[in-house]
């Protein structure tokens, strides 16, 4: 006996009857259909396997069999990161999260935004009782999302709590190369005890993001050192030099593109009252590679697989909530913006869809008119990041899914859904 | 040992005395008492050298129903681990654990796995017959356990229908083939004793082809046992712990004396016997993962297969008066009907680490065999004639060109 090895039985089987049939039709008048036939009826009726058992089965039809649902089995354990929560916390130096010291002064006639991010070792729950052993900034991944307006001086005193060594890369115009958060400038990196005062410049207007650029690369961001960075555009500014915030070229820029660019500068701004009308969600699509293959076991929105998801659903069109997997609630009449950054690892490209839905796209929310008018898909590349801006208002209240539309990483995790109320 | 014509020249047997058996304790009661000390104490409960790395595998994968797959997972490690997801083919997916799908559970209690402890993980998937699945266990500090499921078919429930089908089975595949080749004695008995010794060889021949491929078979399987279980030295244990067994068995029996060829026509059978339960298990374990198709002709080939075993078990008493009918009868059930328990036992509890062993087994009884038609021969005649070795290579040829028939 050889191995249990289907495909070479087959081949045995199938070699056996070509030797048999050809055999038999030396014979006599034995047509090799017959012959093959009787084979298989004798082959079937011997050990009772016929094909025609998987028929069977599948006649039963789907009453009261569950096909199962893909999705994490269980809930998160609650108290530690919440990605609901993250969705729509910022900090602007005026306020923010608790566990972050920031401040806004004025200095030598300009705005200061200051920051204080450490980065820490530490474990976090990427999937229903699957642990990670991140590197994180401020203890969560991704790093706190930090929001400034643009022009403002971005001061960010980083002290490295980790045992490895870290830096941390702005994705700004940065004109000093010391700031640049790299081995090879300035301080260079920054071993555990040690701390270094980063100034950024807020320019230009656009959602951005800041990570470790330590050495390997590659194991520095996936382990978790990110977060993103929004500089909101200065109407005023926007309002002097229009140019700079659309691709038109200078003689289709009217008074009226120049109004309509404002109100949107005023809209992405938080510090104007425009700006609260807008549900303004962050999400940082990334991913965990938990068994050092190279390759990502758990896809998100925002670290934790599933957290946008359901609960439970019987896949037959009732779901519930769960406690820490739930979808995210919009208001159906407001705006939605989704400042998007892609922080994947190991894959080239993420992506973003939305079902029933077409929305604008911003790519690096570096311009106030859309550069992707009118889509349900977008890609991003490793880094790349932009805004997404949606409108619910003719949808009927219900569950709206999004997911990357890699179908691999949707059911590895970055699979989630707006709940319309 | 049998084939030895010594006499037992043991001097005084007296039984040791209490002084005696006191000394041979007394490495034991200091062992304990080292053992004690370290318990107590722990002098080296400051060495730690890191966790020790979880050690899961999926024995093997069944498919009750096309709702669902059911995977046989066991933790070969020290460490506790808990199994927090699962992945079908690159998908998070329900899972619950527990021996069917209907008791299994989800709680943790379920799905943590201790040193040593087997469980079931039953996924509700609808899969699709013949195509490819990949699972893996995801474990609480993300580690995954791969596992391949090959051209999956549904696996057959154990009904009465089943093991009525396997008896069936059992009874054209071993028990008739050893009773058609058995029919070959009355010319066997007509052959002179050279042509006599050379069919003995070929029988040796047979057996020892038996052997090759049960041996290699078991070492290829014992790549699938759970690590604790050291396949490898598991097949070792078994080959040289039944040929031991055996050897100790036929001394007893024939005390001391050579065997009579009704003594070896016995231990023929009962090592083929032995073999044929391990060729059972394959085939009831075949088709307990549903990897059984064509059945008809693995019967065929199973059947022309074993027919040369007939000869095997009769052909020591060829030499010798013929015993009583029912003797025929017996070594015939002894040699062939094991095939129906083995598929018995394949069907309704596969485990690698069980058809390792039951091949090891089978390698083991065949090479104690060996030697003893070797005596048989040897008493009445030389053993390595042009005609005997000749014999003993056409038996290898023989069942050469069988083995191509049935390759499960």
């Amino acid at each position: 006996m050889g191995e249990l090895d289907y495909e070479r039985a087959a081949d045995l089987s199938r070699t056996l009857e070509r030797r048999l049939v050809d055999r038999i039709e030396d014979h006599a008048g034995v047509s090799r259909r017959a012959v093959l036939g009787g084979l298989g009826l004798a082959g079937a009726s011997v050990l009772g396997l016929s094909g025609s058992q998987p028929a069977a089965a599948t006649s039963e039809g789907h009453d009261g069999e569950t096909h199962g649902n893909f999705g994490a089995r269980g809930e998160f354990d609650e108290g530690g990161f919440d990605p609901h929560e993250f969705l729509t916390t910022f900090n602007t130096g005026f306020d923010g999260q608790d566990n972050v010291t920031q401040s806004v002064y004025e200095e030598d006639g300009r705005r200061v935004r200051e920051f204080e991010i450490s980065a820490v070792d530490t474990t976090i729950e990427i999937a229903p009782g699957v642990e990670f052993q991140a590197w994180a900034f401020n203890g969560q991944v991704p790093g706190p999302t930090l929001r400034v307006t643009e022009g403002d001086l971005i001061r960010v005193t980083f002290t490295n709590g980790s045992a490895h060594a870290h830096t941390i890369h702005p994705h700004v115009k940065n004109v000093n190369p010391r700031m640049d958060g790299i081995p090879t400038n300035g301080p260079g990196v920054l071993n555990q005890g040690e701390s270094f005062t980063y100034e950024w410049e807020a320019q230009p207007a656009g959602v951005h993001f800041y990570h470790c650029h330590s050495l390997p690369l590659k194991e520095h961001i996936h382990r978790g050192l990110y977060g993103t960075l929004i500089v909101d555009p200065d109407p005023e500014r926007v309002r002097d030099q229009p140019g700079d915030y659309t691709h038109h070229h200078p003689s289709q820029i009217t008074d009226e593109l120049t109004a309509d660019l404002v109100d949107t500068a005023k809209s992405r701004n938080h510090e104007y009252d425009e700006n609260d009308e807008v549900q303004e969600l962050v999400m940082v699509m990334n991913g965990f590679d938990t068994n050092f293959d190279g390759d990502n076991e758990v896809y998100a929105a925002n670290t934790q697989a599933f957290a946008y998801g359901v609960g439970e659903t019987d896949g037959r069109g009732d779901w519930a909530p769960g406690e820490t997997k739930r979808p995210i609630q919009i208001d159906g009449q407001r705006p939605v913006r989704v400042y998007l950054v892609n922080t994947i690892e190991f894959d080239l490209i993420n992506s973003f869809h939305t079902h029933s839905q077409f929305f604008d796209y911003y790519d690096h929310g570096t311009t106030l008119t859309p550069t992707h008018p009118t889509v349900d898909t977008i890609m991003q590349c490793q880094a790349q990041r932009g805004i997404i801006e949606l409108d619910y208002s003719d949808h009927e209240p219900g569950l709206y899914m999004f997911h990357a539309h890699q179908s691999e990483f949707a059911e590895l995790g970055w699979m989630s859904f707006f709940e319309v109320v | 040992m049998a084939g030895d014509t010594t006499t037992v020249e043991s001097g005084e047997s007296t039984a040791p005395d209490l002084t005696t058996i006191l000394g041979a304790l007394v490495p034991l009661v200091l062992l304990a008492a080292v053992v004690g000390a370290f318990v107590v104490a722990a002098p080296f409960s400051g060495v730690q050298t890191g966790a020790p790395l979880p050690d899961v595998s999926v024995t093997h994968a069944t498919l009750p129903s096309d709702e669902t797959v059911s995977l046989h997972v066991v933790n070969n490690g020290p460490k506790t681990v808990t199994v927090e997801q699962v992945l079908v083919n690159d998908a998070y997916w329900d899972f619950a654990v527990g021996d069917t799908p209907q008791s299994a559970s989800t709680s943790e209690s379920a799905r943590t796995l201790g040193a040593m402890e087997s469980e079931t993980i039953q996924i509700p998937y609808h899969w699709q017959p013949g195509w490819d699945m990949g699972v893996a266990l995801v474990l609480s500090d993300g580690a995954t356990i791969h596992h391949t499921i090959v051209a999956p078919s549904p696996s057959p429930q154990i009904t009465g229908e089943l093991l009525g089908l396997l008896a069936v089975v059992g009874l054209f595949v071993g028990v008739i083939p050893v009773a058609l080749g058995m029919l070959w004695y009355p010319f066997m008995r007509q052959l002179s004793s050279t042509w006599l010794h050379a069919t003995l060889a070929l029988a040796g021949g047979v057996l020892a082809f038996l052997a090759f491929d049960a041996g290699f078979e078991a070492f290829e399987i014992a790549h699938q046992v759970p690590g604790a279980y050291e396949g490898q030295l598991l097949v070792v244990l078994g080959i040289l712990g039944t040929l031991l067994l055996v050897e100790a068995v036929s001394g007893w029996f024939s005390d001391g004396q050579s065997l009579s060829p009704l003594g070896v026509a016995y231990l023929v059978a009962l090592s083929i016997g032995l073999h044929n339960l391990a060729e059972g298990l394959a085939i009831g374990s075949a088709v307990a993962l549903g990897r059984v198709s064509l059945g008809a002709f693995l019967v065929i080939g199973f059947m022309i297969h074993n027919v040369t075993e007939g000869p095997a078990v009769v052909g020591p008493l060829a030499d010798d008066e013929r015993p009583a009918l029912w003797h025929f009868g017996a070594i015939g059930l002894l040699a062939g009907a094991p095939v129906i328990l083995g598929g018995w036992i394949g069907s309704a509890a596969y485990s690698p680490t069980l058809g390792a062993l039951f091949l090891a087994i089978g390698v083991g009884a065949i090479l104690q065999v060996e030697w003893e038609m070797a005596s048989l021969i040897r008493r009445s005649g030389r053993l390595a004639t042009v005609t005997n070795l000749l014999g003993f290579l056409a038996g290898l040829v023989v069942m050469y060109a069988t083995d191509l028939l049935v390759t499960l």
